[in-house]
């Protein structure tokens, strides 16, 4: 259903295709932080590295359609330490649903804004924004 | 006499330090160079920056960029809005000075030892600023690096810090995609203090003839942490943009990432 609501936002995009180098360290503007969508899947990978952590996600397609699969990037492994994450807390096969930021461009890629990993119960948030306050438990 | 004593201990001071910055050689600490770092203020911890206060202070403390360089500002700005930011540093070369302190979003601890204040930092193949307290100068031609060269003197409680020798390539980025290499000639002067028990302030004034009409005065906050989960962790940048798996005979290696349109996929 959701994800239903999200093909047809994406049919609407214009679809500007960024070409170029590795985007190893780049600025995260080219996500529409206006816009949250949420897909839920299964992981297919969770890449723990700097200096973006990258999760892909094979998400639900429609009824008799096959998984689309998606890229979403987080910010860096020191930075999700902070917010409780680490390297195990996502596994390939596990079941999540995730909020993202979208790509502009309309490709199946995003900044990851929330995750909750149906597998073990637990969610997990990037938002830096948390962490501008002194003395942080 | 105890004035007496005291002017020849400060004359004994200036001496010591005089020597360390003629000699050309790095003397072995004494006693009394530890001790006097007991003196210093307390910067230990972990420093997270002030993301939202950085992006507030480019409306705030605009850049003065030259009129003739403003164009190309502009331009960048304009595509960072419309969702196709070009980013000044996806080669994972380091942000170096000033950008590391002006946009970064990691943190960076700070360590004192005789002679020297040393910034370490996550990131870019954990970055590094060191800037010595010595007492002596700037070299006369520096090899330029991405961090320049750095000295630094305290006034009381705050670190002044006198940066040359600079890349010109190194960005003076106001984002992480919009900024201009600032093609030489730069010097930028820090005043590192703190303004509460667990806030530092870096008060920059940069001077950049070749893209800025006037010396850019701005500041940037860091919070203080200790925490051991924000215990600084290694950051090589370059992994980013690999993947981990084993060759034909079972080593575990690293291969570069597949990209389709700009993102990364994963390997098959």
């Amino acid at each position: 259903m959701k994800f239903a609501r999200l093909r047809s936002w994406i049919s609407c995009a214009v679809l500007a295709a960024i070409t170029g180098p590795a985007l190893a360290h780049h600025s995260f503007a080219m996500f529409d932080f206006a816009k949250t969508v949420t897909i839920t899947g299964t992981v297919k990978e969770f890449q723990w590295t700097n200096p973006h952590v990258v999760l892909w996600v094979n998400a639900d397609g429609a009824a008799g359609e096959a998984p689309v699969q998606w890229s979403l990037e987080l910010t860096s492994p020191g930075n999700l330490t902070r917010g409780g994450w680490d390297r195990k807390v996502l596994n390939a096969g596990d079941r999540v649903s995730v909020d993202l930021n979208p790509l502009r461009n309309g490709n199946h890629g995003g900044a990851l804004v929330n995750v909750k990993n149906e597998t073990t119960g637990k969610s997990y948030s990037t938002n830096l924004r948390a962490y501008e306050k002194p003395g942080l438990q | 006499m105890k004035l007496t004593r005291l002017l020849a201990l400060s004359f004994a001071f200036v001496a010591s330090v005089a020597a360390a910055a003629d000699t050309g050689t790095n003397p072995a600490p004494r006693p009394r160079d530890w001790a006097a770092i007991a003196r210093l203020p307390d910067w230990s911890g972990v420093w997270t920056p002030f993301v939202s206060d950085q992006d507030a202070r480019i409306q705030r403390d605009p850049t003065p960029w030259r009129e003739e360089v403003a164009p190309q500002i502009a331009a960048m700005v304009a595509e960072e809005r419309a969702g196709r930011p070009r980013g000044l540093f996806i080669d994972c070369l380091p942000e170096g000075m000033p950008a590391w302190m002006l946009i970064t979003h990691n943190a960076f601890e700070v360590l004192f030892t005789p002679g020297r204040v040393t910034l370490l930092g996550e990131m870019d193949g954990n970055r590094i600023r060191r800037i010595y307290t010595d007492g002596r100068g700037h070299p006369p031609d520096p090899d330029p690096t991405f961090h320049g060269h750095s000295i630094g003197h305290w006034e009381g409680g705050t670190l002044v810090v006198d940066t040359i020798g600079i890349l010109p390539q190194s960005w003076l980025a106001v984002s992480e995609a919009v900024g201009l290499p600032n093609n030489g000639d730069m010097h930028i002067v820090e005043r590192i203090h703190l303004d509460g028990p667990d806030r530092l302030v870096d008060d920059l004034e940069i001077t950049a003839p070749r893209v800025l009409a006037a010396t850019w005065k701005t500041s940037r906050i860091y919070f203080r942490q200790r925490a051991r989960k924000y215990d600084i962790v290694e950051g090589v940048c370059l992994q980013g943009g690999m993947s981990s798996r084993q060759d034909e005979f079972g080593n575990w290696i690293y291969v570069p990432i597949p990209q389709e349109d700009g993102n990364p996929l994963p390997p098959k």
